[in-house]
C-alpha cells in the first residue's frame, strides 16, 4: 500500500541523529533513506538464515542459495514502503524470496519435471517400522530410525523431493509456515498446498527409510532384536 | 455425543494432516480426539506421524547465513539508496 508508514513496531530505536523512519517514503527505491535501511536490516537479519536455508532447499546449491537471498533483499528493500507494519516480516519477506526464485532462478536451472513420480503409499514408514519388528512394546519406532539419522541426512532426503514438493516441505518443515501462508507464498490454492504436503511427507518418508537401510540402521536394528 | 457424530477410522484417517497441523476446526478436532481415545490402532499411527514432523523438524539443518552475507546484504542496499 503506496504511502503507508513503513514498520515502526518490534524495530529497535533509531539513534536520535539519524532522521526518523515515521514517514513514509513516497515511493521507490530513491526515497527510502538511512533510517529505512536500518529498520530493514533489523528486521532481516533474524531471517537470514531461515531464508539461506531455504533458498539452499530451492536452489540445492550455496552459491545460487546466497545471489537468490541477496537478490530478494535488493527487492524487498525497494518495497519496504509497501511492507504493513504489525504484519509478520518473515512471511512478506519469505514471499518475495519464493517470487524471486520461481521468476529468475528456477528458469535459470529447470529442473526435469517428472511426468510420473513413484507412488508411496500411505504411512509408509510407519509399515515399514512394523514390518521390521520395531513396534514392540516400550519401544518408539520414529526415534529408533530417524534417531539414528543427523541433520545432514534428513536435510539432503528433503532435498530429493521433486521441486514443487521440495519447496512446499522446506517452508512447512523448515519454517513451520501455516497452510494459508504457504498458499500466499507459492500463489496456490489452500487445498493445493494440503495435497502436495501430503504428498511430500510420503515421499520424505519412503526417502528417510532408504537412507536408513543405506546407513545401516535398519540392519542394526534387526541385529539387535535377534 | 450421539453415535452418529462420531468419526470411523476412515474419517480420522483423513483429517490425519490436518490434525497434526493444527488445520482443523475445534470440532472437528473434539471428534479426531475422541477416536483416538477409543480406537488404539489409530492412536497409534497418530503419533507415529506426529513423531516423524517432529524429528524432522527438530533433525533438519538449521545452517547460520554465510558469514558476511548481511554486511554485503546492506552494502548493496546503500549502493542502491545512494546510487
Amino acid at each position: 500500500m503506496e504511502g503507508e508508514t513503513p514498520p515502526s513496531r518490534a524495530v529497535p530505536t533509531l539513534p536520535p541523529t539519524e532522521p526518523t523512519a515515521d514517514t513514509p517514503p513516497p515511493g521507490g527505491a530513491d526515497a527510502l533513506s538511512a533510517a529505512h535501511q536500518r529498520q530493514f536490516e533489523a528486521l532481516l537479519a533474524p531471517v537470514l538464515g531461515a531464508a539461506y536455508g531455504t533458498a539452499l532447499q530451492m536452489t540445492r546449491n550455496p552459491d545460487d542459495a546466497e545471489d537468490l537471498v541477496q537478490e530478494a533483499a535488493l527487492l524487498a528493500f525497494r518495497g519496504f514502503g509497501r511492507f504493513e507494519a504489525g504484519t509478520r516480516f518473515k512471511a512478506w519477506f519469505f514471499k518475495i524470496l519464493t517470487n524471486v526464485y520461481y521468476q529468475s532462478y528456477r528458469r535459470r536451472r529447470r529442473e526435469p519435471e517428472l511426468a510420473l513420480l513413484e507412488d508411496v503409499s500411505e504411512l509408509y514408514l510407519y509399515v515399514q517400522t512394523a514390518r521390521a519388528g520395531l513396534h514392540g512394546a516400550g519401544m518408539d519406532p520414529v526415534e529408533r530410525v530417524l534417531g539414528k539419522l543427523d541433520a545432514e541426512a534428513i536435510t539432503g532426503a528433503l532435498g530429493t523431493l521433486p521441486e514443487e514438493y521440495r519447496v512446499a516441505a522446506a517452508l512447512y518443515f523448515a519454517e513451520q509456515f501455516a497452510y494459508e501462508e504457504i498458499a500466499t507464498m507459492l500463489e496456490i490454492p489452500v487445498g493445493t498446498v494440503r495435497s502436495r504436503l501430503h504428498r511430500a511427507r510420503k515421499l520424505l518418508q519412503k526417502a528417510l527409510w532408504r537412507l536408513a537401510e543405506e546407513q545401516g540402521v535398519v540392519a542394526a536394528l534387526a541385529a539387535e532384536r535377534k | 455425543m450421539a453415535a452418529l457424530d462420531r468419526y470411523t477410522c476412515e474419517d480420522a484417517f483423513r483429517r490425519l494432516d490436518d490434525y497434526l497441523d493444527r488445520e482443523l476446526s475445534p470440532r472437528e478436532v473434539d471428534l479426531v480426539r475422541e477416536h483416538l481415545e477409543l480406537c488404539a490402532a489409530c492412536a497409534s499411527e497418530y503419533q507415529f506421524e506426529e513423531g516423524v514432523i517432529r524429528q524432522v523438524r527438530e533433525k533438519l539443518a538449521r545452517l547460520p547465513a554465510p558469514e558476511g552475507l548481511l554486511s554485503r546484504i546492506a552494502a548493496s542496499l546503500t549502493q542502491m539508496r545512494e546510487g
